[in-house]
């Protein structure tokens, strides 16, 4: 005969030690949340610093007191001079590069993910190889050979050179996102009598498209941020947002409010995307090294 | 006269096409001048870059007239000393086009002229339709202009300023409050620190921290020297003991008498600690100098002023000049030389005097011109008299380490050198024996042979 | 058919060697021959002021030798390895720590998440302006509000015994949510069974953490150093900003150095050596991580 199992309440186990300590156990999930959040404005602190110091009045610069006048003025004194050209030669040369990569690399991708190439392993280490590089070792030929090529400051130099780790990146990152689409799809493509790219272009890619768009965003963040490629091989021309505050650092009181301006509003459009992606950003950080 | 495109290269062919895909080049060179009401230069842009000094800071704002003039539009860039150093070097070293005229830095002469990075000028100078003769080139200091020439003579820069370290001194009524005057000799200067310093909240001394440029009156001062007989022994002899104490004496007044983190004060602090009265004696640039007695300076009453104090050797007040130059690669030397033509013109220059005071000029009309003179004079003390006497000085010689052609990699190594010492990292002997290791090392892989 | 289904296969192939080939050609363009390039420059005097070394292999290995001798590369060797293993630890410490509080599940944590991003995705640039502000004395609110309580800090990246430390804390809060995020994910693929499991066996939470999360996570912690290791000795703008260098050599690392020797002396030749062994280090240290991780791997499975 079974017996029956009744229903007990659940009791509070008997815990030694201090009342205090109990209440600590009970609202862990509350303190959590405070320390988090305590701990998230300690972190972002430096640069809550920065963004509110390109808004202070110059004379104010260096102050304090939360309540100031607003001023758009060191925005506006960023517009003259060479800023907004380098702004412009960085959105180029970050879109630029990243389709041609995606252009290059995506359907090798998909090659490498139904090829069934004996050699991917070695192909993925090479990737691997790439990212590891220190760019000295890019820069050093690339600045030398620019130089014989005529390439050295401009802007078809560095979409070039940032294919160093795009191409990789795309290859890596999209080649997980193939693997995933169930092969009967193209299959039946195939027996409709469609051709491997088309089939490729019609079932594969619209099924991959976010992760077609991650990779978009984050090959876009890599060059956009890019420092010292664009240190080395530009000089007026194509000198991107990142080399350009470079300019601004003297130290002269004054300048501090250009330097916090720009600085922020270099950094705008990579934090929106990024928190847009997040989810794929340390798989294309990690590019190349982890073992699925 | 032949410019630079009379080959087209089927590099030149590439580059015009991959910059014509994105960057429109706003080049029209070759125009001829004063077509029917245009401006002679119409639609040229120049890319010029100058390190912070006084001189190229006060140009910016002049721009606008240049471009009403000429037509020409001028993309202006005036970073810190050691970055513009660094940009230019390895600019020219391409012998790129990415600049139209730049500053020759006193140290990098002899390295770029000898290089043939750039442009020889006296063609534009003796070219009767390029400069008309009331330019006057025969005015500039000699003095200013021999480091401008290679050996043979030929000229490759226009110098701006001859750069000068005197002694300055932001609030000279404490010296006077407690018996001292302008300290004459390294050991006077020690005594005088000792009783004036943080009186009233003042530090005692301040001094720019390229080493490279203001130790070496100290340096020289006791003794020693960077190279055993330059320009043609090039052996550096940073090991000797005199090199060590004069080390062991520039980091006590900085570490004794110096505000907090004065080893990290650049031209730009120290002019600003200057005129704000917060520190008291600094071994300055007399351009920087002229500054305190300008308008937002607020020592001009309690400045005083001398040359710079002679060690237990004699007396070596630095003496450096930068000019203009145009890159061997310029696109349109021709609109580099207006440029250059007018940022150096008698009556341009003649109004940033007046106007701002500019000091340490090279044209031997101003210099000597009333208005200059009174402009020169701070607080009843006649910088300008101090200024050529300098220079005078200067021509005995010992400035000759500063032309070599690896004077740069010296030039970082006393700086790391003094750094060590004045941190306390290392002690001196230990700092300049490794300086004198490193320079020989980096000397030899620039091709000096021993 | 078997005739047609051969064809097929052929035709199949050949569309996907097709689509590998511009790729395999570009990344073989832009990293083999730069790589070789490198190498070949490594063995030349090259100095842009010396025209006539431009191809002169009269002495291939001079450069090498050279190096060996050169107190300064060893020095930046070694300034090298303190930042990298001081950066990587602290970041694996620090990314552990917030891993686990965000782990919490609240809504409050996952939307901190992406607060926690912006560090590391801002441009390294912007990251170096920011902590130069807050390292220069007269202007950082950290140094004033030290001095405001009393207990003021002298300068930090002008002192040669904390310079490197100063950057290491700025590389630290720039990386450290890359491990909190691939901890994050790999906490968050822990099944819930073993937890729950220790959870009624009484376990406190470290040993909770000790003895059920950590054998989960520590693969990916491995994972995460060595990503870390190898991004730290690219480190380059943080130094650029901060310390060019400085004081004297003591933040100078070997990544700096040959930037400093081929960039601002036109000493490309040195250079290129320079940058030739970095490689090859960064090479053999790869080759030895994954040795010990695959044999750990293999243990493990």
């Amino acid at each position: 005969m079974q017996r029956q199992i009744e229903p007990q309440p659940a009791a509070p186990r008997a815990r030694p030690g201090p009342a205090s300590r109990y209440w600590f156990q009970r609202n862990r999930r509350w303190l959590g949340d405070m320390g988090t959040i305590a701990l998230l404005l300690l972190v972002l602190f430096p640069f809550a610093w920065l963004v509110q110091m390109s808004f202070r009045p110059n004379k104010d610069i260096l102050g304090y007191e939360l309540l100031f006048e607003p001023t758009l003025a060191h925005y506006k004194a960023l517009w003259t001079g060479a800023f907004p050209a380098s702004f412009v030669n960085s959105t180029i040369t970050s879109v630029s590069s990243t389709v041609l990569a995606l252009v290059i690399g995506v359907p090798a991708a998909y090659a490498l993910s139904r090829g069934g190439f004996r050699s991917s392993r070695r192909i993925a280490l090479w990737i691997l190889a790439t990212r590891m590089a220190p760019p000295i070792a890019f820069t050093i030929p690339f600045f030398l050979a620019y130089r014989y090529l005529g390439l050295s400051d401009t802007l078809i130099g560095l979409i070039i050179v940032y294919l160093t780790f795009n191409l990789a990146l795309v290859i890596w990152m999209m080649q997980p996102f193939f693997d995933g689409v169930p092969r009967e799809l193209e299959e039946a493509a195939w027996i409709d009598g469609c051709g491997v790219w088309e089939a490729f272009w019609r079932v594969t890619l619209p099924l991959s498209a976010p992760g077609l768009a991650a990779t978009a965003v984050i090959c876009f963040i890599l060059s956009w941020n890019d420092f010292f490629y664009a240190l080395v091989l530009t000089r007026t021309n194509a000198s991107t947002a990142p080399v350009a505050i470079v300019n601004f650092i003297q130290y002269t009181g004054w300048e501090w409010g250009r330097i916090a301006a720009a600085g922020t509003l270099v950094m705008l459009p990579v934090v929106i995307f990024s928190i847009l992606v997040r989810n794929y950003l340390v798989r294309g950080l990690a590019a190349g090294g982890v073992k699925e | 006269m032949a410019t630079a495109r009379s080959r087209i290269s089927r590099r030149q062919m590439l580059r015009v096409g991959a910059g014509s895909l994105f960057i429109p080049f706003s080049l029209n060179a070759g125009k001829a001048p004063a077509q029917g009401g245009k401006k002679p230069f119409e639609g040229v842009t120049l890319n010029i870059s100058c390190w912070s000094a006084t001189y190229p800071k006060l140009i910016a704002d002049y721009l606008p007239e240049f471009t009403e003039r000429t037509g020409i539009k001028v993309n202006y860039d005036t970073p810190g000393f050691p970055v513009y150093n660094q940009r230019a070097d390895l600019e020219l070293s391409t012998k790129g086009s990415g600049f139209d005229v730049l500053n020759v830095t006193f140290i990098y002469t002899s390295r770029w002229i000898g290089a043939g990075w750039l442009t020889p000028l006296d063609p534009y100078i003796k070219d009767a339709n390029k400069t008309p003769a009331d330019w006057d080139y025969a005015d500039f200091l000699s003095g200013s202009l021999q480091p401008m020439k290679d050996k043979a003579g030929a000229v490759y820069g226009i110098p701006w300023i001859s750069d000068v370290l005197m002694a300055a001194s932001a609030r000279f009524d404490i010296f006077k409050a407690n018996g001292l005057g302008m300290p004459d000799s390294f050991d006077e200067l020690d005594k005088a620190m000792q009783v004036v310093n943080k009186k009233e909240g003042v530090a005692g001394f301040s001094v720019e921290n390229h080493w490279g440029w203001t130790f070496i009156p100290f340096l020289q001062g006791f003794g020693g020297n960077i190279f055993r007989n330059p320009p043609d022994d090039l052996m550096p002899t940073l090991d000797t003991p005199e090199v060590a104490a004069a080390a062991e004496y520039f980091a006590k007044l900085l570490n004794s008498y110096g505000p907090e983190a004065a080893s990290g004060y650049t031209y730009d602090q120290v002019t600003e600690a200057l005129r704000a009265g917060r520190v008291n004696f600094s071994p300055h640039n007399h351009a920087f100098c002229a500054l305190m007695g300008q308008e937002g300076s607020k020592v001009t009453k309690t400045s005083n002023f001398a040359m710079i104090p002679k060690g237990p050797k004699g007396r070596f007040p630095g003496v450096a000049s930068h000019g203009w130059g145009i890159p061997v690669g310029a696109k349109n030397k021709d609109a580099s030389w207006e440029f250059i033509k007018w940022s150096m013109s008698k009556d341009f220059i003649a109004r940033l005097t007046q106007k701002h005071g500019l000091g340490s000029v090279t044209r031997k009309s101003l210099i000597n011109s009333d208005a200059y003179k009174q402009r020169m004079v701070i607080n009843g003390v006649d910088t300008g008299k101090i200024f050529l006497d300098s220079i005078a000085m200067s021509e005995q010689g010992y400035m000759k380490y500063r032309t070599v052609h690896v004077y740069p990699q010296a030039n970082a190594q006393i700086n790391q050198a003094v750094s060590r010492v004045v941190s306390g990292q290392m002690k001196a002997k230990e700092s300049f024996a490794m300086a004198q290791a490193n320079t020989m090392a980096d000397l030899k892989r620039a091709g000096v042979k021993f | 058919m078997p005739v047609q289904r051969l064809g097929w296969v052929a035709y199949r192939q050949r569309s996907f060697m097709a689509g590998m080939a511009p790729a395999l050609m570009v990344l073989a363009l832009i990293t083999i021959a730069p790589a070789v390039y490198l190498v070949l420059t490594s063995l030349t005097p090259l100095n842009l002021t010396l025209p006539n070394t431009a191809w002169d292999f009269s002495n291939p290995a001079g450069n090498y030798i050279d190096l060996l001798e050169d107190p300064r590369f060893t020095r930046s060797v070694w300034v090298q390895v303190k930042l990298s293993v001081s950066t990587v630890i602290l970041q694996l410490l620090v990314g552990l720590g917030v891993a686990l509080l965000l782990n919490g599940g609240t809504r409050i944590r996952e939307l901190a998440r992406s607060g926690f991003l912006i560090p590391m995705v801002l441009p390294p640039i912007v990251v170096g302006i920011l902590w130069k502000v807050m390292y220069a004395v007269d202007i950082s609110p950290f140094h004033r509000f030290m001095a405001y309580i009393g207990l003021p800090v002298p300068s930090l990246i002008t002192d040669p015994n904390w310079a490197l430390f100063a950057i290491v804390i700025a590389e630290t809060w720039e990386w450290f949510p890359f491990t909190m995020l691939m901890v994050l994910a790999a906490l968050q693929m822990i099944p819930a069974s073993p937890l729950e499991a220790a959870r009624i066996d009484g376990a406190n939470n470290w040993q909770i953490f000790r003895f059920v999360m950590f054998p989960y996570i520590q693969s990916t912690l491995v994972v995460a150093a060595i990503f870390r290791l190898i991004d730290s000795i690219k480190a380059f703008p943080l130094i650029f900003v901060l310390t060019d260098g400085g004081p004297g050599d003591v933040t100078e690392v070997t990544n700096y150095y040959a930037y400093r020797q081929a960039f601002t002396f036109s000493l490309w030749g040195y250079g290129s050596a320079i940058a030739t062994l970095m490689v090859a280090g960064i090479f053999v240290l790869s080759w030895v991580i994954d040795r010990l991780t695959g044999a750990a791997d293999a243990e493990a499975d």
